[in-house]
């Protein structure tokens, strides 16, 4: 159980630090940004990375792993972490008050339907990877 | 980078760990439930504390570590986006459509609505603080 602690918490702090550093990064190149592009690839692609994770390892969405302890590093924690909710809610929210309902659409669009599509490829791509090895 | 954002990615780290454990422990918790009942915990509680958050430094400002260590740290993950289209995959693939639109309309419709009425809350506590001090001061 210490060692399901303190893997989720490793997994769970390099994740958010890896958002924090790529959205400081994304954020000083881009000046003009229309939409949140920062959060909108984080979630992307912390969305690829957990369909390539299931992909590889179990070839499905694994159900009641819980003491496994690469899903724990790897899904739970690290893209548990590197991905987030709550920037989206509160940036959907923000463009929502600022009447700009088209961006707005774009953002919900992209980040969910982004996320579950990138999830799917990843998935795909992850299950090929065994027939190769 | 690392020299200009060092203190503030420690923070950040150890948030995150913090906000990740919690998760991890809710999650554990409702496993039994076929619905991803925790995911929406999460993500609904973590967007009604970074709306509140980020309402309070439009009108105050909290300095980066705390600020960024909590938001970007703690809040960012303790929800997640990652399980959500893990989740929602998962729901399409085996059940009806119902339980998939159910699902995302919570999550999404959930997570802005409590964003909104985080960011009233933190707007509202930080310009009370804002008149306390002053009346103090005067």
């Amino acid at each position: 159980m210490v060692m399901n602690i303190l893997l989720v918490a490793l997994g769970g702090g390099i994740g958010a630090s890896c958002r924090y550093l790529l959205g400081a990064w994304v954020k000083s190149r881009l000046k003009q940004r229309s939409i949140p592009t920062a959060m909108l690839m984080v979630n992307i692609l912390g969305s690829l990375f957990l369909g390539l994770f299931f992909g590889w390892v179990y070839q499905e969405v694994p159900q009641m792993v819980y003491d496994d302890l690469p899903f724990l590093v790897f899904a739970v924690g690290f893209c548990g972490a590197f991905t987030t909710f709550s920037t989206f809610s509160v940036e959907a929210v923000t463009l929502l008050q600022k009447q700009k309902k088209r961006k707005f659409i774009t953002y919900v669009g992209l980040s969910i339907g982004g996320a579950m599509i990138a999830f799917l490829i990843g998935m795909f791509l992850g299950s090929q990877v065994m027939k190769f090895i | 980078m690392m020299q200009k954002h060092g203190w503030v990615v420690l923070s950040v780290f150890l948030g995150g760990s913090l906000g990740t454990l919690l998760r991890y422990l809710i999650n554990m918790q409702t496993t039994a439930l076929l619905f991803p009942v925790g995911t929406i915990i999460e993500n609904i509680i973590g967007s009604l504390l970074l709306g509140t958050l980020t309402g309070w430094t439009l009108v105050k400002v909290i300095v980066p570590v705390l600020k960024e260590g909590i938001g970007v740290g703690f809040c960012g993950g303790f929800t997640t986006m990652s399980t959500l289209a893990a989740d929602a995959v998962v729901l399409g693939g085996t059940d009806s459509m119902g339980s998939l639109a159910t699902y995302l309309l919570i999550s999404l419709f959930g997570g802005m609505f409590v964003a909104a009425i985080g960011l009233m809350i933190g707007q509202y506590l930080a310009n009370r603080s804002v008149k306390k001090e002053s009346r103090e001061w005067s």
